[in-house]
């Protein structure tokens, strides 16, 4: 993959990811860790090589085919990306509603989540008045919420104390527990460690799994 | 588009109100949309609406003003014919004039017959040459007013032969000419109010596009992200188009009063005894009972126009994006 006319950032990336599985993305920054995760989320498409997703290829999926397959993907972005003029409750509510859901089927179930993340003082709070740490139990929480069948997460605990950083870790394992395939992106050694979860180590462009 | 922080999970009352009631809430208590609002343009761009419904409600309602008094002018004039009696040296005046009320008797469809006497033609003329200054000397034609029956009119084409075969120099006067003028411009009064309201349409149109444009193009990081959340793009233009709903209603609302308003101010002033209020030199007599629902459809179609314009902009814009 490429940005523009510049330099391929990614090149003989691959891997397999198995449903249900856990792995941590590791490695130096700019390595293209957001880049890769980019793809699978499908914010970009790949300038050459194949990218399937539940068994589609996401170069060539018609635009109007996107909607369902992103459903099935959960994202914590990097910087978090809520909707400022939404409640905290709003915001991690969004994808229940994108989904079509009526709001008293899915009211119970948010304001539990957003207890679960210490966010349940915080619900009409509008992101611009959050910590960073709210906002990124904010941006977690919304990313989880609809139990998507795969989670990607850009640096999800860079902005919480390590208490907080193994509360989320535990949230994301269970989350896997029922199912959901994770992908963190991450520079936390002690989250990896902690996890005991498989590796992929971008470096220079190019991909090894260890562990 | 005033909304207080504590409106979103409490939303228990809003599915208990129902029929009317929720209708009336639907137009004009905006629900928060999941795309930020207009904001500062919201209440700008409601004026404008405003303006254009208001606009719209004048063109409207001359057009149907106009076609009213022109169906007035037909009925009217149809009913009335005038023979002009000339000079002519093979008759005398009176002598024509006896003869053609002779035939006018005789022919069916006519009502009735008057010969206008020298004092009334006198009369008809001095409004234009004064009072005193329509002297004998003058040659004034005789003229006889006809009044015939508008549902089986007789034909004037055989009358008009018959009256210049029996008196040389005798003219029908259908009046024809100058109703036809009259209609005329009284249609093309009417052409330029619907010329106006298609125009007053069209800018709407544009500045909702403008406007929703820039909306999306300022509101692009939420698009995205709804986007990337799996958002569709109806799901999008559906937020955004319940906005330009209250907005083009609102707008409709404020222009259909005002014009409403200058309807009835119009309809005032004619009943009194200054003459009646004229547009393009046509008289404008307020409106009609009948006419107001026709110009209540103003907000709807502004609505209307408003929704559908957002949708299609959204998904049309929301299209070349990825």
């Amino acid at each position: 993959m490429r940005y523009g006319m510049g330099p391929e950032v990614l090149r003989d990336v691959s891997f397999h990811l198995a449903p249900g599985s856990f792995h941590f993305l590791t490695g130096p920054s700019g390595a293209g860790k957001t880049s890769l995760l980019k793809l699978m989320f499908m914010a970009s498409r790949p300038s050459r090589g194949l990218i399937t997703m539940f068994g589609r290829d996401i170069a060539t999926l018609p635009r109007d085919e996107l909607p369902d397959l992103r459903r099935r993907v959960g994202v914590v972005f990097q910087e978090f990306r809520l909707l400022d003029h939404l409640t905290t409750y709003e915001n991690v509510a969004l994808p229940l509603k994108i989904q079509g859901r009526t709001e008293a089927s899915y009211r119970a179930d948010v304001r539990e989540l957003l207890a679960w993340v210490g966010l349940g003082e915080r619900m009409q709070a509008r992101p611009p008045t959050l910590s960073g740490g709210e906002k990124q139990r904010a941006a977690i929480a919304r990313a989880v919420v609809a139990q998507p069948d795969l989670l990607l997460a850009d640096e999800p605990t860079g902005n919480v104390d390590p208490e907080m950083g193994k509360r989320l870790l535990r949230l994301f394992m269970e989350l896997n527990r029922l199912g959901t395939s994770i992908l963190i992106a991450t520079h936390d050694q002690a989250l990896v460690s902690e996890a005991g979860a498989p590796e992929l180590v971008l470096k220079g462009g190019r991909l090894t799994v260890r562990g | 588009m005033a909304e207080s922080d504590d409106t979103a999970p409490d939303l228990d009352a809003v599915s208990e109100r129902k029929g009317l009631r929720a209708l009336v809430n639907t137009l004009l208590v905006e629900t928060r949309s999941v795309m930020p609002a207009a904001g500062a343009t919201g209440l700008s761009l409601v004026l404008v609406i405003a303006a254009m419904c208001f606009l719209a409600s004048l063109a409207l309602g001359a057009a149907l003003s106009v076609a009213h008094v022109t169906a007035g002018w037909t009925s009217d004039l149809s009913g009335a014919i005038t023979i002009e009696v000339k000079q002519s040296n093979e008759m005398s005046s009176d002598e024509q004039v006896r003869a053609i009320l002779y035939i006018l008797s005789d022919t069916k469809g006519v009502k009735s017959a008057r010969a206008l006497t020298k004092e009334d033609v006198t009369a008809l003329l001095e409004p234009w040459l004064g009072a005193g200054n329509v002297t004998d000397d003058l040659p004034l034609p005789h003229l006889i007013d006809v009044r015939i029956d508008a549902n089986a009119p007789p034909d004037l084409i055989a009358l008009s032969d018959a009256i210049s075969m029996a008196a040389p120099g005798a003219v029908l006067d259908t009046h024809r000419q100058w109703q036809a003028q009259l209609l005329h411009a009284a249609r093309a009064a009417e052409f330029l109010a619907y010329a106006v309201l298609l125009v007053v349409t069209a800018t709407t149109i544009a500045i909702i596009t403008f406007a929703t444009r820039a909306g999306l193009s300022a509101n692009r990081e939420v698009v995205e992200v709804l986007h990337l959340t799996g958002a569709r793009d109806k799901f999008i233009a559906a937020e955004v188009q319940r906005h330009f709903l209250h907005l083009g209603f609102r707008g409709g609302l404020i222009g259909l009063v005002l014009s409403v308003a200058t309807f009835l101010l119009l309809g005032l002033q004619s009943g009194g005894t200054a003459g009646e209020p004229s547009l393009f030199m046509l008289p404008v007599s307020g409106l009609r009972l009948g006419d107001y629902p026709a110009l209540i459809g103003v907000p709807v179609a502004a609505a209307l126009v408003a929704v559908l314009t957002a949708r299609i902009t959204v998904m049309r814009t929301l299209h070349r994006l990825l």
